[in-house]
C-alpha cells in the first residue's frame, strides 16, 4: 500500500474503523511491504517537506503543572504524530521540561485504562460500559436508600478542567453531599 | 492568605518576576523540578535584572544550587525564621510605615509577638545561623521591589494555614504588595489547580469560595435554574448542606470511624475521578478504609492505585476517562490566566470524557435535567432565566461559570474571549502579559479578576497605582467594617487610580451603593439589583462601579490578625512529631481538635503522648524528583521519564547511613511512629544532613516491602512501581486546612 491509498481510505472510513482494519490487515501487509526493496517508490518533494501532508496543527496546553506551558499538537488523520514547543507562547516561550515534552507518550501510553474493569473474586473482567453504568448506579443509589447521600465521597481532581471541574462540585452537590475533595494540596 | 486581603491565590506572575522582581524569596519550593519553565523565569530574572535568589529549604535541592543564599531550614519552624527577619526589620526601623499605616491592620500585634524573636532564639529554632538571618534581612529590606515565592513546603503543615499568613505579613511590612516585581507568588502543583480549587472540589465551599450558606446556595440555585428547596432535599437534612463534609485528608474515618466523626451516615462507597490515591498521608488507614468499602468506583485513563493497595475483592470498578487532550475546556495557569485546551484527538480505545461519565451516572440518578440546565440560562431583562432548550460542552459550561462565579470575577472569561486568547497567544507581551494590536487592552489568559466582559483582567493583585479598568484595585473587604472600634477600609490617602470614590470603601451592596457610589439608582433597577456585588445576575452593581472606577469587593486593609483563628497572630508550634522536645515544652501544638470536616482531629495528645525523637531520631522531608508529579500515576507510565527514576529511594547522608552499616544503593527499612513501614533504596547524597532523610513522594506498587504487581489489571502496570512515602508520612494536619502535615515528622532507620 502507498502513503496515498493509506491516506485515502483513512479519510474515508474514519480512524476508528480503519486501525481496525489496519489491525487485521497487519500481517499481510508486513510481508508484502518488506518481501522486496523494488516495491518502495520515491517520496514526492511534498512528503520530503512534510512526511504528515494535511495534517492540522492544534494549539494546546500542557497537562503537568499550573506554570501553564503552551503545546502544538501535530494531527494526522485524527492520529497525534507530532509534538512540537509553542514558541510564541507568552508563559513558556517555546520551553518544555521533560515531563511536559511527554505528553504525546503519556497520551498513547500502552498503559492506558482500555475499557471498563470489574474486579470479580479478586479478578479483573473485563465489562461493557452499559454493564457499568447500569451496576455501579443500581448500587450506588441503594447506598444511597440505605443511609442517606452522606454514604458517598467523591473526589475529583486538579487534572479536570474548569468546566468538568465546576461540574463535578454540582455533580456531588445534586447527589446531596459535601464530601468533596481533591488534591488541591492546599 | 485569603484571609489576609481576601484572595488565596498567585499575587503577580512569572513574566512579571522577569521583567521587575530584584530578589526573589523562595520558601518551601523546589521550582527547579516541580516547575522547571517557572524556574526559568527566576533564572532570568537572575540574569536580566541581577536579581538575588534566596532558596530556604530543609534539603540543598536543585533549586538551591542556582540561588545567591541557601538557608538550611528545620522541617516546620517557618514561622521562626520570618519572625526573626521582622525582628531585625523592625529594630532597624525598615518597615514600609506608610504601607502599613494605610493599607494594613494588627501589624502592631505582629511587632510585639516579633520582639520575642531575636535572630539567636530564631537560629536555635530554625537551624539557621543568626548572621545568616540578619543577612536576608537586610538583603530584603534594601532590595525592593523582592517577591515571595512558596509551594507546598508552606502549606503542608499542622501550622500550614499561620505559614500562609506569616509571608503575606513580611510582604506587607516590607511594602511589597500590589507592585510590579512584588507580591506572594504562590506556585500551584497540577496543571489546573487553581481552576480546580476555585471551583470548590472541596468539602468546605460551593464553587468560587461561596461557603456553604444558605444564601449562597441560593444563589447557584438560581444559576442552575432549580428550586433551593429541590437541592436541600437532595441532602440528608438542611442542616448537612451548611457542614463541611469529610476532606481528603481524613475521609478514611468516615469510613473505619476509629476516630470520633460527625456524620449522617458512615462512608459506604468512593467515586475517585482523577485523585491519586498513595499522594494521601497515612497510606495504611486508606487501604484499610478501601478494604472495608461496599464500593470503588474509580474513573481514570490510567489505574490508579486505590484498585491496587486495596485487598478489596468485589465491587471495584475502573471505568477509562480521557486525558485531557482527548477533551476541551480551559484551564487555570498558577497566576489565575485562564487558558484554552483545545481537543487534539477524539478519546481513544472505550475511554469517555469525565463530563461525559458525570452525564451518563446524572442520567440515571435522576438529576439530569437539573445537572445541565445551567447551560441553558442567561441573564435577559436584567433577570437570570433559561434562555434556550440545548446546550454545548464546554463553551456553555464556560459561560454558565462566567455568569454564576461573581466572587473571584470571571463575569468575562466567556468561552469566546478564552478561544479568542488562545488563537491570539503570540499577540501578548510575556513580561506584562499585555495585548499588543487587536488584543490591546487585554492581558494574557484574562487574569480574574476579569470584571465584565469588556474587562481585561488583573495580572497584578492589590495594585493601586492602576485603575481597576486596567485591572487596578485595593485590598478585598472581606472582614466586616470594622473590628475593635478600627475601621477596616482603607486609608483616606489609598485612592485607586482613576478612582471617582476616594480612599477605601466597603464592598458594594445593594443597601450601600448609593451612598458608596453617590449616585441614584431608578425604581427599575432597585428592583432587579441583587443583594450584594456577588449575588447581583442583574450585573447593575458591577456596571456602576465600573462607570466610577471602583473594584465591587472594595478597598480595604489587609488585616495581619485573623480573630477567628485559633492563633490570632501566627505562631510557632513545632511539629506534631518534633525532633526538639525542649522546644515542644516552650512552643506546644494546638489542642486537640473535636470537629473538623466531621472527625476528630489529634494534636497536642499525640505530640506529648511520648517523647517520640528517643525512638525516631530521624526527621524526615519530602522531595520532588523532575520526571514524576503528584502520585506518579501518569508519569511512571512513560518509558521515559520512568528511566530516570527506576525504583524508590531516600537521599540518606553518609553519615548517617554509614552510622547504621548502610552502603550506597543498598536497602533499609524507614519505620514511623504509627508503627508502619518502608523499604527503599539508600541513596549517599550530601543534599541531606544527617539528622534527615529527604524521599520523593510519587510511588506506589509496593507496600511495606511487599509487591503489589499482581493487582494491577492486566497491561496496566507502570514501568516503575515503589514503596509510597506516604505510608510513612506522619500523622498530623493543618488546624484549618486539615491537609496533612507532609513536610515534618520523625522516622527510624534500619539497615534492611
Amino acid at each position: 500500500m502507498s502513503k496515498e491509498i493509506l491516506h485515502d481510505v483513512s479519510l474515508r472510513m474514519g480512524r476508528r474503523s480503519f486501525l481496525k482494519m489496519a489491525a487485521i490487515g497487519a500481517s499481510f501487509g508486513a510481508t508484502a511491504g518488506f518481501a522486496s526493496s523494488d516495491s518502495i517508490r520515491s517520496a514526492t518533494p511534498t512528503e520530503i517537506k512534510d512526511p504528515y501532508p494535511g495534517s492540522k496543527r492544534v494549539k494546546t496546553i500542557c497537562s503537568i503543572c499550573s506554570a501553564g506551558c503552551g503545546i502544538v499538537a501535530e494531527v494526522h488523520n485524527g492520529v497525534w504524530v507530532r509534538q512540537d514547543v509553542a514558541q510564541d507562547h507568552p508563559i513558556s516561550e517555546g520551553s518544555h521540561c521533560c515531563k511536559g515534552i511527554d505528553q504525546i507518550d503519556l497520551v498513547k501510553s500502552t498503559q492506558r485504562i482500555k475499557y471498563p474493569l470489574k474486579k470479580v473474586a479478586g479478578k479483573w473482567q473485563r465489562i461493557s460500559w452499559d454493564q457499568a453504568i447500569n451496576e455501579i448506579s443500581t448500587k450506588m443509589l441503594k447506598l444511597r436508600q440505605e443511609n442517606g447521600p452522606d454514604v458517598a465521597m467523591f473526589m475529583g481532581s486538579a487534572k479536570f478542567n474548569l468546566q468538568q471541574s465546576y461540574y463535578f462540585s454540582k455533580f456531588a452537590a445534586m447527589w446531596g453531599t459535601n464530601n468533596i475533595d481533591h488534591v488541591a494540596r492546599i | 492568605m485569603a484571609n489576609t486581603w481576601g484572595y488565596g491565590a498567585m499575587t503577580n506572575h512569572f513574566g512579571d518576576i522577569v521583567g521587575h522582581s530584584k530578589a526573589i524569596f523562595v520558601i518551601g519550593a523546589n521550582s527547579a523540578v516541580a516547575n522547571p519553565i517557572g524556574f526559568k523565569h527566576m533564572l532570568q530574572a537572575k540574569d536580566r535584572n541581577n536579581a538575588k535568589l534566596i532558596v530556604v529549604d530543609p534539603v540543598y535541592t536543585r533549586s538551591a544550587a542556582k540561588a545567591d543564599h541557601y538557608l538550611r531550614i528545620r522541617s516546620g519552624t517557618d514561622i521562626a525564621l520570618i519572625y526573626g527577619i521582622l525582628h531585625v526589620i523592625f529594630k532597624n526601623g525598615w518597615e514600609d510605615k506608610q504601607f502599613i499605616e494605610q493599607r494594613t491592620y494588627g501589624i502592631e500585634d505582629v511587632k510585639k509577638e516579633a520582639e520575642k524573636w531575636t535572630p539567636e532564639v530564631a537560629s536555635d529554632v530554625t537551624g539557621i545561623p543568626a548572621e545568616q538571618i540578619v543577612q536576608i534581612a537586610t538583603l530584603l529590606a534594601k532590595t525592593k521591589p523582592a517577591t515571595v515565592v512558596w509551594a507546598l513546603g508552606i502549606t503542608q503543615h499542622s501550622v500550614g494555614s499561620s505559614n500562609t499568613r506569616i509571608l503575606p505579613i513580611l510582604q506587607l511590612v516590607l511594602g511589597n504588595m500590589g507592585k510590579k516585581g512584588g507580591g506572594c507568588n504562590i506556585i500551584r502543583g497540577h496543571d489546573n489547580v487553581q481552576g480546580s480549587t476555585d471551583m470548590c472540589n472541596l468539602a468546605d465551599s460551593l464553587p468560587g469560595y461561596y461557603g456553604l450558606a444558605d444564601g449562597s446556595w441560593k444563589h447557584f440555585a438560581k444559576g442552575w435554574g432549580v428550586d433551593f428547596e429541590w437541592i436541600q432535599k437532595r441532602f440528608f437534612e438542611p442542616k448537612w448542606m451548611n457542614a463541611k463534609g469529610f476532606s481528603l485528608a481524613k475521609w478514611y474515618q468516615g469510613v473505619l470511624q476509629e476516630e470520633k466523626t460527625y456524620s449522617s451516615s458512615p462512608i459506604r462507597a468512593l467515586w475517585i475521578q482523577g485523585t491519586g490515591i498513595t499522594s494521601m498521608s497515612q497510606t495504611l488507614k486508606v487501604k484499610e478504609a478501601l478494604d472495608k468499602l461496599d464500593l470503588l468506583v474509580i474513573a481514570e485513563p490510567f489505574v490508579n492505585e486505590a484498585a491496587v493497595i486495596t485487598d478489596k475483592k468485589d465491587d471495584v470498578y475502573i471505568l477509562p476517562a480521557c486525558t485531557q487532550f482527548e477533551t476541551e475546556g480551559s484551564v487555570t495557569a498558577t497566576n489565575r490566566s485562564a487558558q484554552w485546551r483545545s481537543k487534539v484527538i477524539e478519546p481513544l480505545y472505550e475511554s469517555k470524557s469525565d463530563e461525559q461519565i458525570m452525564f451518563e451516572f446524572a442520567k440515571k440518578f435522576g438529576f439530569y435535567d437539573e445537572f445541565v440546565r445551567g447551560m441553558m440560562m442567561g441573564v435577559k431583562e436584567g433577570k437570570i432565566q433559561q434562555v434556550k432548550k440545548d446546550f454545548v460542552w464546554p463553551d456553555d459550561a464556560s459561560d454558565e461559570i462566567a455568569r454564576i462565579i461573581k466572587t473571584i470575577g470571571l463575569d468575562g472569561w466567556t468561552a469566546k474571549r478564552l478561544r479568542k486568547h488562545q488563537e491570539n497567544w503570540h499577540m501578548f507581551d510575556p513580561i506584562t502579559l499585555e495585548g499588543k494590536g487587536p488584543m490591546k487592552g487585554e492581558y494574557y489568559g484574562l487574569p480574574w479578576p476579569c470584571w465584565n466582559e469588556n474587562h481585561g483582567g488583573s495580572p497584578i493583585l492589590y495594585d493601586v497605582d492602576t485603575s481597576v479598568k486596567e485591572g487596578g484595585m485595593g485590598f478585598r473587604n472581606r472582614f466586616g467594617l470594622e473590628h475593635n472600634g478600627v475601621s477596616q477600609m482603607a486609608d483616606d490617602k489609598v485612592t485607586v487610580k482613576g478612582s471617582l470614590v476616594q480612599g477605601g470603601y466597603p464592598e458594594i451592596t445593594k443597601d450601600n451603593i448609593e451612598k458608596v457610589l453617590g449616585i441614584t439608582l431608578s425604581d427599575a433597577e432597585k428592583a432587579l439589583i441583587g443583594a450584594n456585588w456577588k449575588v447581583d445576575y442583574s450585573g447593575i452593581i458591577e456596571k456602576k462601579c465600573m462607570e466610577k472606577g471602583v473594584a465591587p469587593y472594595g478597598n480595604a486593609r489587609a488585616r495581619a490578625i485573623v480573630w477567628e483563628f485559633p492563633d490570632p497572630v501566627p505562631m510557632h508550634r513545632e511539629p506534631i512529631h518534633s525532633p526538639r522536645t525542649d522546644l515542644v515544652a516552650k512552643y506546644p501544638t494546638y489542642e486537640d481538635q473535636k470537629n473538623n470536616f466531621r472527625v476528630e482531629v489529634k494534636y497536642k495528645s499525640e505530640q506529648q503522648k511520648q517523647d517520640w525523637v528517643k525512638d525516631f531520631p530521624t526527621m524526615i522531608v519530602s522531595m520532588r524528583v523532575v520526571n514524576l508529579s503528584g502520585a506518579g500515576m501518569l508519569e511512571r507510565t512513560s518509558k521515559y521519564l520512568s528511566h530516570i527514576t527506576p525504583e524508590m529511594f531516600a537521599n540518606i547522608h553518609p553519615d548517617l547511613a554509614l552510622s547504621y552499616g548502610i552502603r550506597d544503593g543498598e536497602d533499609m527499612w524507614l519505620h514511623a511512629p504509627h508503627g508502619t513501614k518502608i523499604k527503599v533504596k539508600a541513596h549517599h547524597n550530601v543534599s541531606v544532613t544527617p539528622d534527615r532523610i529527604c524521599l520523593p513522594y510519587n510511588f506506589a506498587g509496593v507496600f511495606q516491602g511487599v509487591d503489589l504487581s499482581a493487582n494491577y489489571p492486566e497491561g496496566t502496570k507502570p514501568y516503575t512501581i515503589g514503596e509510597s512515602s506516604n505510608i510513612i508520612t506522619n500523622y498530623g494536619f493543618d488546624i484549618i486546612t486539615q491537609i496533612s502535615e507532609y513536610n515534618a515528622g520523625l522516622c527510624r532507620v534500619e539497615k534492611a
